[in-house]
């Protein structure tokens, strides 16, 4: 039973404007390392804000976790959201906050009103919150505030803050893009380790193949909006590579 | 990259101009339209610019005749004193009260995080843009017609201004916030609330309290003239002593004003400078 299917998914982002998915279908099975891999515009970023409604898909439908994602009421899209992790370019942390308030902040989703306002987050909480900056190595940056860290550490905090979710998918919107290769490697070690451990399927937005290669077992190519590769990773070939890449003219 | 070095299959332009049609009609267009509206207002009203320019002159003898020397005595005035702490107090309670009033509806009116943006959205706008349409003054009015005359009246109408002057300038802020950790806390769950406390209220703190020190600034000013329609305070002596054609009273009252306005300006300056140091 796949975790994810999506079929033939269909984006544009205003009525006249261009259309950014012509028709995607994939799944996501419990074990998965997914990656999506292809030029810049091809639609990534698009396909995979679609999961978690972040973008609305115009056509096609969803299916998470046994929920059609796009028949949901905000209510229900926001308990469905909870059990999916997600981590960003830009990390998207708060800077003004510590790294304990970002890493809590992934419990909002089950926190009251009244407890959000007042940053007041339980016992249980905190406990796991400090688990997670141990286990992503931070356990001594707790109280610093966000912006005082460097981008390898900030994206440490957005693992953990996806963490806190205790996810059942995760989401990875080139999460290696702002971080120098070193970094990179250490990051996708990181995030594919901590998958591993907690059994949580990943799929993974990276322009970078030679990484995707490493990390992923299963890699889907998207050219302008159209699924040009799925397959298991070693069956990637060079010709594969060209194809995705043949409309990348400058 | 063969594509770069390959012949353009269109010839290059020989010229280049910044002004091409129908751009440039645009530009030109507009700006003949504000000279000729210019020179027709100037033409319709009958403006007599020497007599303008030679009336500056008669100002400054006007002021020397009338106005001078001002009745210092009366400006300083226990009773006098007691209006000038009324009016700062005035614009006090309504500068609070408007900047509370005024976070919820800027929130509602700022579109990118709107908790709603079929129904509170234009609920929240329109709120803002109703306290803004109306002037101080006018709101005074109002509320001297309803509540009678005295502070409450005053205070009310200041609030009223300070929702509109803070509301605007607020949900402009929050418009112009990183969407990032919005996205961030939307994909984790997070309901609009908790949205608006974690990614929103971080990112425009800093703003938020230098905006409503100026509200207070501007409140106070405003204060100064509720008065002068019965909404309690300074400004109520002011019209009476212009009614009963006590210039030189008028003149100090006008200098305490002057004066106050100016303190006021220097503390807020210094506190927004404070503020903002501590981005």
């Amino acid at each position: 039973m796949a975790v994810l299917s999506v079929r033939n998914l269909k984006v544009r982002y205003s009525g006249k404007g261009p259309e950014i998915l012509k028709g995607i279908d994939f799944d996501v099975e419990g074990d998965d390392f997914l990656a999506i891999i292809g030029p810049s515009g091809a639609g990534k970023s698009t396909l995979i804000r679609c999961v978690n409604r972040l973008v609305e898909p115009t056509d096609g439908t969803i299916t998470l976790l046994d929920q059609d994602v796009r028949a949901l009421k905000p209510r229900a899209l926001r308990e469905l959201r909870r059990d999916v992790g997600m981590i960003f370019q830009e990390f998207n942390l708060i800077n003004r906050m510590s790294v304990m308030d970002n890493v809590l902040s992934g419990r909002l989703g089950y926190t009251g009103n009244l407890r959000s306002l007042f940053r007041h987050f339980t016992k249980d909480d905190i406990r796991q919150a400090l688990d997670f900056l141990e286990r992503v190595g931070l356990s001594d940056h707790v109280d610093k505030r966000a912006d005082e860290l460097s981008g390898g550490q900030r994206q440490r905090v957005g693992i953990a803050r996806a963490l806190m979710q205790q996810p059942k998918l995760l989401l990875l919107d080139e999460p290696t893009s702002a971080l120098d290769p070193k970094i990179s490697q250490e990051v996708m070690a990181l995030i594919r380790e901590i998958a591993k451990e907690l059994r949580v399927p990943a799929l993974c937005n990276i322009h970078d193949v030679q990484l995707a290669k490493e990390f992923c077992n299963r890699i889907i190519g998207l050219q302008d909006g159209i699924k040009k590769f799925d397959g298991e990773t070693r069956t990637l070939r060079d010709a594969d590579l060209e194809d995705i890449y043949a409309m990348e003219v400058l | 990259m063969t594509e770069l070095t390959k012949t353009p299959s269109t010839p290059v332009a020989e010229t280049w101009s910044r002004y091409r049609f129908p751009g440039s009609l645009y530009r030109f267009g507009s700006l003949l339209g504000v000279l000729v509206f210019l020179v027709y207002s100037l033409h319709f009203l009958n403006v007599d610019i020497p007599l303008l320019f030679g009336a500056l002159g008669g100002l400054v003898g006007v002021v020397a005749e009338r106005y001078y020397p001002p009745d210092l005595a009366y400006v300083t005035d226990p009773g006098y004193l007691a209006t000038v702490v009324d009016t700062l107090q005035m614009s006090f309670l309504g500068a609070i009260a408007g900047v509370f009033l005024s976070i919820p509806l800027a929130w509602f009116s700022a579109f990118n995080v709107s908790p709603n943006q079929r129904l509170l959205f234009p609920l929240g706008r329109f709120g803002v843009i109703s306290c803004r349409a109306i002037h101080e003054t006018i709101w005074t009015i109002l509320f001297v017609s309803i509540l009678g005359f005295g502070m409450l009246a005053g205070v009310s109408a200041l609030t009223m201004f300070c929702v509109g002057f803070a509301g605007k300038l607020f949900s402009d802020e929050i418009e112009a916030v990183d969407m990032g950790p919005v996205d961030a806390m939307r994909a984790a769950g997070a309901n609009p609330f908790q949205v608006f406390v974690f990614a929103v209220v971080p990112q425009v703190r800093v703003a938020f309290t230098g905006i409503a020190i100026y509200t207070w600034d501007v409140a106070f000013r405003a204060a100064t003239v509720v008065g002068f329609f019965g909404g309690g305070g300074m400004g109520w002596y002011l019209k009476r002593n212009v009614q009963q054609l006590e210039n030189l009273r008028v003149g100090a009252i006008i200098l305490s004003i002057i004066a106050m306005v100016l303190i006021a300006e220097f503390i807020s300056g210094w506190l927004r400078k404070v503020v903002n140091r501590a981005k």
